[in-house]
Formats: C-alpha cells, structure tokens, sequence
C-alpha cells in the first residue's frame, strides 16, 4: 500500500492527477473514524489529508470558519470556543473535518442544530483527475450557480477529495442537561417529544429513554420541568458533550426511516437506540446474516441501513437515477480512481 | 426545427384543450417572469399531475421545444423567461396539499401550492413550514425549491434547502425520479441538494416532500429603531457576536421604512435613519433570556426606542409593513429594479454606503429592505422606465452593486438566483473549472441541454473537458449587453 500525505492542495492535485494518469486507486482518509462507512473496496493508495490542517480564517461575528479539510474536530472545536461557537457535529476529537463531511455524519443533536450538509457553506475538492473545483460562498446564504457541495457531503471520497470548507457555525449553548430514565424506552420516549418543548435530542433504547436539552438557562429549567411531568424517575446529568448513542457490537448498522416507522423497525430487537423525531436508529448485529435481515426490515419499512462500524458495507438499495450518478462520477472521477465501488450502487 | 403546432395539438389532446395556450396575448403574458428580462414563448402548458407533466416534456422532447418550468413566475431573475422555441410548463394548477404527516415531521404537496396557504394549512397541527419569502402571498413551492427561496425567518431556521426532504422529479427524457427519502438519510449523492436551486435548469419537481417544524412556544417580535445606518447594522453583529439567533432580524432604511408606514400603518418612526425588526423565539425562557441580550446590544448603539409587540395583533403589523414594502415602493415611481446579493454581515455597513454612493452617482432613488442578519441585500432602484436614458442608468448601478458585493467577499444571489440577469456575474465569482463542473452537474442530469437553456450558467460553459471558453461579458459596461439573443429588457 503505497501512502500520500500532501503538505497542501497543490499537492493534492498533483498526487490525483498522477493517480489519474497510472489508474491507482485511492482512498482518501482523514483520521480513519469513518472509514468503516462504504462498501468495501481494494485500493493501491491511501492519500492522507492530516497536513492540511489549517484554520485559515473565523470571525465569530459572521459566525463562519474556514478550515482545512485535514483539521482534527477537537483542534477545531477548542478555537471555536474561544469565540462562543461551535461545529454542530459531536464527532470524535481526532476525527477531521473532510471525513465527517465526506462522511455525511451528522451531530445526534440533530433535532436543535440540523443536518451536517447545512452548514457547508463553500467547499472545495480537487477532483480524481487533479482539477481544483470550488462552489458555494462564505455567506450564510448563497443561491449562486449549483450547489457541487452538497454532491461532496456524504461522497465518500468517491468525487473528489474535500481539501477546504466554509462551515456555519452555532453559539454554544449556555446551559445543558441530559435527563436519563430507566422507565420504559419507546413510549417514554414518545412523551418527550411530544412534551419537552425544542429539545436537542430524544433518545429511546429497550429499556431506557433520555432527553438531550440545551440553550439558556432558563429554557433548560423549563425542559426539565416539562420532562417531569412525563416521567419522575429523571436522572439528570450536566455533561458538556453527547456523543452517539449508538449501542457498542461487531457490527453497528444505522437505519435511516420516516421517524413513525420506528417501532416498526425495533420490534422484537434488544440492542439498538432510536432518535425519535429525527427517524435514525443503530442496531448492534452480530454478523452479516443478522444485518441481511435487519435490512430487509427497513427495506420495508421504506428506509436504507448503512454499517456505520464494522463490515457489511452500505447494502444493496437501487440507487435513484443511476444514469445521473455514473455522469456525475465519471464527470468527476474519469479514470475511476477514487475509492472504486465504495459508494452506493457500486460506484 | 421545431414544431410547435404539432405539440400544441398533442398536448391539447393529453391534457385537454383548456390547459393549452397558444394565442399571441397568452404567449406575450408568459414571455416573462417578475425579472425585466423579456422573452418569448411559443405554447404554454398547464398540467394537472405528474402525468401531463411527462406528456409535456416528452412532447416538447418530440417537437424540438426547450422546456420552461414556472410556478407562479414571481422570480426576479428571469429563470422563467423563455428563450426562443421554448415550451413554459406552469405549475400552477398542481395546487393540492397531498398529505400532511405530523408523526412523519413531514407534508407532500404539490409544486404550485402557495407557500403562505401551506403555512395556513399547518397552523393546526402545531408545526409550520420554516421559509417565508416576502413573496409567500403568491409564490409557490415550486419556485421556492428551484430558487431555494431564503425569507425572514431562514437566519434561525435554514433556507429552503434544509426543508426539502426529497422531491418527486421529471428529466428531459420523461422518466420520474425520487431524490432524497422520507427518512433523515438516502442513498447516493445527495441530488436532492443540487435540485434545489437549480432554476428549472435539472427537472420539474411534480412533488415536494417538506419538512415540518415545530411552532415555537413563544414569539416575541421587536421593533427598534436609530439615528444612523451604521449603529442599526451595527446591532446586527453585536447580537450575533453576544451568542444569540433571532428567528428573523430585518432590517429598513428611511425610504422604505416612509414608504411602508404610508401603506401599512404599522406606526414605523418615519424620522428614524433605519429599523430594525428582531423576532426571537422559543421557550417563554429563552425567549426572555434573548430579548435581554438584544437590547443591550442595541442600547450600546444608541438606540433611540424598543418597542416590543404587546399581542399577536400588534406583531402582525410590524410584519405587515416589512413584507409589503416591495409593494408599497409603487408609491414613489412606477418601476423597480430589486437586487439580491450577500455579503459578509460585518461588511454591510461599508456595503451600504457604497450602494447609497452608486444611486448618487446615478442619480437614482435607493431603498433597502433586507435579511440584515444573514447579510443578504435588497437594494431597490425606484425609477420611470419610460423617462429616456433612466433604465440604462439603473442598469449600470445594478451592475456596480453586484461588483460591490462580490468585491466584500459576498455571493452573487441569496434567494432570488441566477437566472438571465446575473448569469454574466457567474465568472467574476468561479473560476472556469469551477463553472465546468457545473455545466457537468447539469448535463449528467439533462444531457441535451433541454431543461431551461441559457440560464444559471453564462455562455461557453461547457462540462466536455473542463474546458470553458470565459464569457467575456461579465466585462461588459451592463448586464443588457450579455442577455442572450431573442431576450431584451
């Protein structure tokens, strides 16, 4: 396996383009807690994007920053701080900003901060043949040409490699609290959603129901008197950070559904967590037969369940237009190099 | 060679003769959208489901007609002006609200649904739809996803795009697509994303699945006015750099705001040099809790009254001036010209200057009405088109305003798009490879060009090799001179 760690976008360019030329196939790794996501794929190269791992500029005031696509989410995150604001993402520290966005991961805070592709305002990639493309604009809004950010986020690497982002930023909240309760898990879960008002997230597992709450300080003690009154038995944590609740296994898939469809997914499993409202839930599973027919079960249920850790890949869903994606990847990728098969619909 | 007769008379009979239109009074009515740019057309089509929708693309497939998407045609840029032998495929009569899922935070409705009647529908189930272009009278869902419409309230909660879940689409070719789920993930390239915003330039959305919020517990509209410019947008930054969001932050200078209060009586200070109008929301909680922050920040800037909506009433009516000013302009001269640009929200004091410096160059009336914000400017050129050598005045200050705001690091468009009007800009802010990828998002969808033609992308941008002949015109002393042929303001 031969390694790239290009010191800047020039290089990045230079080290496709080469790619392109010899048809030696690359992955694109950040800082690797991503890279379970995709199908499997055989490559020649890994092309490392840690070095490009610059804070080129933040304004808190504009409430944007724009970061090399190698920057560490914890590096990021604490210069953030300094300003009051954060990237609503709660990724690991050492993961980079290119591979959530790669990655298409979005903050279980889902519900408050929205999805990861809403706050790429600009982003640029250097395209499997070495061609420096750019689209988007520092400004929160921006309806100018089309949007090839939104094709980058949640790629997988397989267009282009993300070298740079304008990302909308949000104020850090002022207070949080994480209400936990052992009570009952969908039904619990249930009340809260519809009784706390604005919450960050509502999680339900098996047995177990939380509710993530942020904001002032006095919102924060109105959600926790409206979660009382569904619940008493309420343990209340403070903790800063709220990582992804997803249950810990070989194999962890995560399951993508109209947000009602969730009980109908979970029936009869015991090791999975649900964000209600928002339509996700990870489900642990043991091996591929287990996963084969958990995703028949979203499948019907109208949803898809990718393997976020472990193998098993992103399963066999027909891609929609499958003629407008090979344009778009052969218009990206023309020597096919990056990541071969890795995306969805074997592309 | 195209043949329009013999689409006319094949449409006429798969969607019935009513819904066709090919006399000389309809096609000048359609030849046009809310932009100045004029075009021409040569039928206009009014189907009733995805179904006539298909028949039309296929017709106009079969006939050699381009194909122009419309909704309720109130864009500003000319998107939905047609070139040439162009089809004008109007959305309007696909009005019904299909189903509305509260259990699902989710509604499927069709593209000519208004976005206000949406609003309206939802009022019951405690959610809403979050984007409220001032349009949202008369503008449709349709033409709110193809120009990813922005309003007010997207500064908190997100312009278009973060609304649509997934669309129903017809291709050049006739087949139906579904982008984007139902669910928070799909599979494949988010094509979803680059369908919204593409100007009728990828497909036509026969179908719109949005997403539903919930209504907040508390609103609080506010209206604060002061002596300058500079510290009303300077309050702007100030109560973002204190960590708070306002659902909507609006500002007005004093023509617009004279102009608005002699429409809608909203009791506007027509001394102050500009307003402000900060809605803020939430728990009653957080409510308070920013309502406090905003204050302070405009008490730093000298403001001269807070005045805050005691009831519902009241805050209706404070809205009521902002969102008519478009209309109530008519007062001061029979046309406008309405610019949309972005800039960095700390620049918009220097931004601002600089457009009252061009109008006076010009000699041209100026107001501004805008999502202060989210830094997105509506500078306004009121003036008398039939007053010879005017309209080629307020063009060439259109064209220093939209140099101006690239020139602070802002973007060409922010709601209203690219169109015919600013498609000429497009190389001041891409370089040629960047607009080669475009042109390729666009051709893996519509291979043979026959979605909207000549608009969004300026000429000689092609997907091929990346290459890109640069279209010399954004050069061009004005934006008339690089208007395609067959279209004229």
């Amino acid at each position: 396996m031969d390694l790239k760690h290009p010191g800047g976008v020039a290089d990045v360019a230079e080290v496709l383009r080469d790619a392109s030329g010899s048809g030696t196939r690359v992955l694109i790794v950040g800082g690797r807690r991503h890279i379970d996501r995709g199908n499997a794929c055989e490559v020649d190269a890994e092309l490392w994007t840690t070095q490009l791992d610059r804070l080129e500029s933040y304004s808190p005031a504009e409430m944007v920053a724009v970061v090399g696509a190698g920057m560490r989410i914890g590096d990021l995150q604490a210069a953030l701080a300094g300003g009051g604001q954060e990237w609503p993402v709660d990724a690991p520290d050492d993961a980079t900003v290119g591979g959530v966005i790669a990655a298409g991961v979005s903050s279980p805070r889902r519900l408050r901060v929205g999805h990861v592709r809403d706050t790429v305002l600009e982003l640029s990639i250097v395209t499997g043949d070495g061609r420096q493309v750019r689209s988007g604009a520092q400004t929160v809004k921006n309806v100018t040409g089309y949007d090839l950010h939104r094709l980058a986020t949640g790629s997988l690497g397989t267009l282009g490699c993300i070298v740079r982002v304008a990302l909308k930023l949000r104020p850090l909240p002022k207070a949080c609290a994480t209400l936990v309760t052992e009570d009952g898990g969908l039904d619990v879960g249930g009340r809260l959603l519809e009784h706390v008002p604005l919450p960050a997230a509502v999680v339900a597992t098996p047995n177990a129901a939380y509710v993530r709450l942020e904001g002032f300080p006095e919102e924060v003690r109105e959600q926790i008197a409206a979660a009382r009154s569904v619940s008493g038995g309420f343990e209340v944590h403070d903790e800063e950070r709220f990582l992804s609740p997803a249950p810990a296994s070989p194999i962890v898939a995560e399951a993508a559904v109209a947000p009602s469809r969730i009980p109908r997914i979970v029936e009869g499993r015991n090791r999975w967590a649900a964000l209600l409202g928002v339509g996700l839930t990870w489900f642990g599973v043991d091996d591929e037969p287990a996963l084969a027919a958990l995703r028949r079960g979203v499948a019907e249920a109208g949803g898809v369940a990718p393997v976020i850790a472990g193998p098993g890949g992103l399963g066999d869903t027909p891609l929609p237009a499958p003629d407008v994606h090979r344009r778009l990847k052969d218009a990206f990728d023309p020597a096919g190099i990056l990541a071969p098969g890795r995306f969805w619909g074997g592309l | 060679m195209a043949h329009a007769d013999a689409a006319r008379r094949e449409l006429e009979r798969e969607l019935g003769s009513d819904e066709v239109l090919a006399d000389p009074l309809a096609l000048r009515l359609y030849a046009r959208d809310a932009s100045m740019v004029e075009g021409s057309a040569a039928l206009v089509a009014f189907p009733r489901s995805p179904t006539d929708v298909v028949a039309c693309v296929r017709a106009a497939a079969r006939h050699g007609l381009s194909v122009v998407p419309r909704g309720s045609g109130t864009g500003l840029a000319g998107a939905s002006t047609p070139i040439g032998d162009a089809l004008v495929v109007v959305t309007a009569k696909m009005n019904r609200i299909l189903e509305v899922r509260t259990e699902d935070r989710l509604a499927w409705v069709e593209p000519g649904v208004f976005n206000l009647d949406l609003s309206v529908a939802l009022v019951p189930t405690g959610f809403t739809y979050a984007p409220d272009p001032s349009s949202q009278q008369v503008s449709s869902i349709g033409g709110n996803v193809n120009t990813n419409a922005g309003g007010p309230h997207c500064l908190a909660y997100g312009v278009t795009s973060a609304h649509v879940l997934a669309m129903d689409v017809v291709l050049q070719d006739g087949e139906t697509i579904r982008v984007g789920a139902e669910g928070p993930e799909a599979p494949g390239y988010d094509l979803r994303g680059v369908v919204v915003g593409s100007e009728g330039t990828l497909g036509i959305v026969t179908a719109a699945c949005v997403r539903l919020v919930p209504l907040p517990p508390a609103v609080r509209t506010m209206l604060l006015d002061f002596d300058t410019v500079e510290e009303c947008a300077g309050t702007v930054s100030d109560i973002i750099a204190r960590g708070v969001v306002p659902a909507a932050l609006e500002m007005m200078d004093q023509g617009i705001v004279r102009a608005a209060e002699r429409f809608a009586h909203a009791g506007y200070p027509v001394d102050a040099a500009a307003i402000l109008i900060v809605e803020i929301d939430g728990t009653p909680g957080a409510v308070e809790a920013q309502q406090a922050e905003v204050v302070a920040a405009a008490r730093a800037h000298a403001v001269r009254t807070v005045r805050v909506a005691a009831d519902e009433a009241e805050r209706a009516l404070i809205w009521k001036g902002r969102k008519s000013a478009f209309g109530a302009v008519a007062q001061i001269a029979p046309h406008y010209h309405l610019h949309d640009c972005v800039v960095p929200r700390t620049k918009l004091v220097e931004v601002l200057a600089g457009v009252y410096a061009i109008a006076n160059r010009h000699d041209l009336i100026v107001t501004n009405v805008f999502h202060a914000g989210d830094g997105n400017l509506h500078p306004l050129f009121s003036f008398d088109r039939n007053v010879p050598g005017t309209l080629e005045r307020v063009l060439r200050a259109s064209d220093e305003v939209v140099r101006l705001c690239v020139d602070a690091g802002g973007a060409l468009s922010g709601e209203h798009g690219i169109g015919l009007e600013k498609r000429a800009f497009m190389p001041l802010v891409f370089s040629d490879d960047d607009l080669a990828a475009q042109a390729c998002v666009r051709a893996a969808f519509d291979p043979e060009g026959r979605m909207n033609p000549q608009k969004v992308l300026p000429d000689g941008a092609r997907c091929g090799d990346f290459a890109v002949a640069r279209a010399g015109s954004a050069d061009a002393a004005d934006a008339a001179a690089s208007l395609p042929e067959g279209t004229w303001i």
